[in-house]
């Protein structure tokens, strides 16, 4: 069987995502779970016209910068048309292009100081919730 | 001075153009899920434009690994996935996407700048370039081959049940994993040709009998090998009560056409197939003692053509027993494609090669980024005893 790619978009005119990379994982607090859609997560800062960026998270920070994807990325959305009587033809949906991403290669650092740590505690997840700018209802 | 920040602007749009000394919210989309039904390709950017302008085609039955076609190649395509948390977010204007922005109610004035997040992808799919699937192509074929039989049929669509093991063209490409270029080529490597639509491979004895009868009547006619008339031949066969369409099919496989203007073509059959065609019929009942062989083959095949061991390599193999040489068909297009299992046979067959026995089986092996040197070093042991001695290929 075929699958076809199409593209809707314009010569040249297909619309760029953007992405965010960084290590580990995003983790809301327990009680956030069930209520993600618009929770917030972070402020991204771009401190000055150099492509460095930093990323709070709660009680973290990161430091990235905005890199060059090796190849373009291209996003497809599966579509499926009626096909005869009873089946259904599946075609692929060019919907965007991803050329860049802000990568964040490194560990996230606290922001608030906490007493040191002798021994080799594993890397928490990020958690979210604990942010005061997420306290407003 | 901060900046103030962009009024309205959300989407992967406010992360693209994030000003000097400002920032923006990254916040979950209020649609965030998991979207199982979008993919992400990496690809060359020379891809780009097949994929943007719709030359490119996934290709595969349901159990099979999927293959990306362009016109011209085919492409593997293997997930890649990731341990990192890379977070996806949608240009804003996209409609499927389009956000309800929550205003806030201490800026009712101020829109906030966000960059809404609508899923976290585990990895995406890469490509890498590789040999169209052809054997398939072969087998499918070989279902239902066009016999002498058949000519008195006339049209297959009037009878659905004799549709049975034929393919057309849109059959071929939901079968086949290879570009159209390459089904074509494919096609035209096993000699096969479209008959009512249908594309299929001639049955052998009926080729012969064709073949044959081209043979007689240019010896009836005065006819010279490198100079065969198509409208005379095709109207010769014709009356003789062979289709015309096969006629010139014959003269495609045995023969090259010698001029390219009209009024008529004319043909000058090929040495080297038509010897292969006779070695291969007088093998056809088993091994034969290599002097009996030679004998039967001068005798069979058209005079002015001379049969030199040479022009059946890749067709044919010697092997001595006690002090007679034996040789025996093993047509190297009867062997897989693939690298792996094309070694296998010729090692089951024999368990040491020498590179000029080696060269004539494996010279067709075609993988993007793998030479001939590197197909020998993955696949066989190459030993050598000593300096001057020819290297000898086993199983690794």
């Amino acid at each position: 069987m075929q699958i076809r790619v199409r593209c809707n978009c314009g010569e040249g005119n297909c619309e760029e995502w953007g992405v965010i990379e960084l290590q580990g994982v995003v983790e809301p607090q327990p009680g956030f779970h069930d209520s993600l859609p618009n929770l917030q997560i972070g402020t991204l800062c771009r401190p000055s016209s150099q492509e460095v960026y930093t990323f709070t998270v709660g009680y973290h920070e990161l430091t990235g910068s905005k890199v060059p994807l090796k190849k373009p990325m291209v996003v497809l959305k599966k579509v499926k048309h009626p096909d005869g009587e009873s089946g259904c033809k599946v075609e692929l949906q060019v919907v965007g292009v991803i050329r860049h991403k802000i990568l964040f290669k490194n560990r996230p650092k606290a922001l608030i100081s906490k007493p040191q740590i002798t021994s080799r505690e594993r890397q928490k997840p990020i958690m979210l919730g604990s942010s005061p700018s997420n306290q407003t209802a | 001075m901060e900046l103030p920040p962009q009024s309205g602007s959300i989407g992967a749009e406010a992360l693209k153009h994030i000003a000097p000394g400002s920032s923006i919210s990254v916040a979950y989309h209020s649609s965030f899920g998991p979207y199982e039904d979008l993919l992400f390709l990496e690809l060359d950017e020379k891809l780009l434009p097949d994929v943007l302008n719709e030359r490119v085609v996934l290709r595969g039955q349901p159990d099979e690994d999927a293959v990306l076609c362009t016109q011209s190649k085919t492409y593997a395509m293997k997930f890649v996935g990731t341990s990192n948390s890379v977070l996806l977010v949608p240009p804003a204007n996209h409609s499927e996407y389009y956000e309800n922005q929550l205003k806030n109610d201490s800026n009712s004035d101020e829109e906030k700048v966000v960059a809404p997040v609508l899923k976290v992808v585990s990895g995406n799919m890469e490509l890498i370039e590789t040999a169209p699937r052809l054997d398939k192509l072969k087998s499918l074929l070989s279902e239902k081959p066009y016999k002498l039989e058949e000519d008195d049929m006339g049209n297959l669509e009037e009878n659905q049940e004799s549709r049975i093991g034929l393919y057309n063209w849109n059959d071929l490409v939901d079968n086949i994993q290879a570009s159209d270029e390459e089904l074509l080529s494919g096609l035209q490597a096993l000699s096969a040709l479209e008959i009512y639509g249908y594309w299929r491979l001639v049955d052998g004895s009926y080729m012969d009998m064709i073949l044959g009868m081209i043979l007689k009547n240019a010896v009836l006619n005065d006819w010279s090998l490198n100079a065969l008339n198509e409208d005379e031949v095709v109207s010769t066969l014709e009356s003789d009560g062979f289709p015309g369409v096969l006629a010139r099919h014959c003269l495609n496989v045995y023969g090259n056409r010698v001029n390219e203007c009209m009024p008529s073509f004319v043909w000058k059959l090929d040495e080297k197939r038509v010897c292969i065609h006779f070695a291969r019929d007088i093998l056809k009942g088993g091994k034969r003692k290599l002097e009996s062989f030679m004998d039967e083959w001068r005798q069979k095949i058209p005079d002015g053509m001379q049969p030199t061991f040479d022009l059946v390599e890749g067709e044919v193999l010697t092997e001595k027993i006690g002090v007679e040489t034996w040789v025996h068909a093993f047509s190297v297009a009867s062997l897989p494609s693939t690298p792996a299992e094309r070694f296998s046979i010729l090692f089951r067959e024999r368990p040491k090669w020498e590179w000029k026995d080696l060269q004539p089986y494996i010279r067709d092996l075609k993988l993007p980024g793998l030479s001939s040197e590197g197909l020998l070093l993955k696949y066989t042991r190459r030993t050598q005893p000593s300096a001057d001695a020819e290297p000898v290929f086993s199983a690794r």
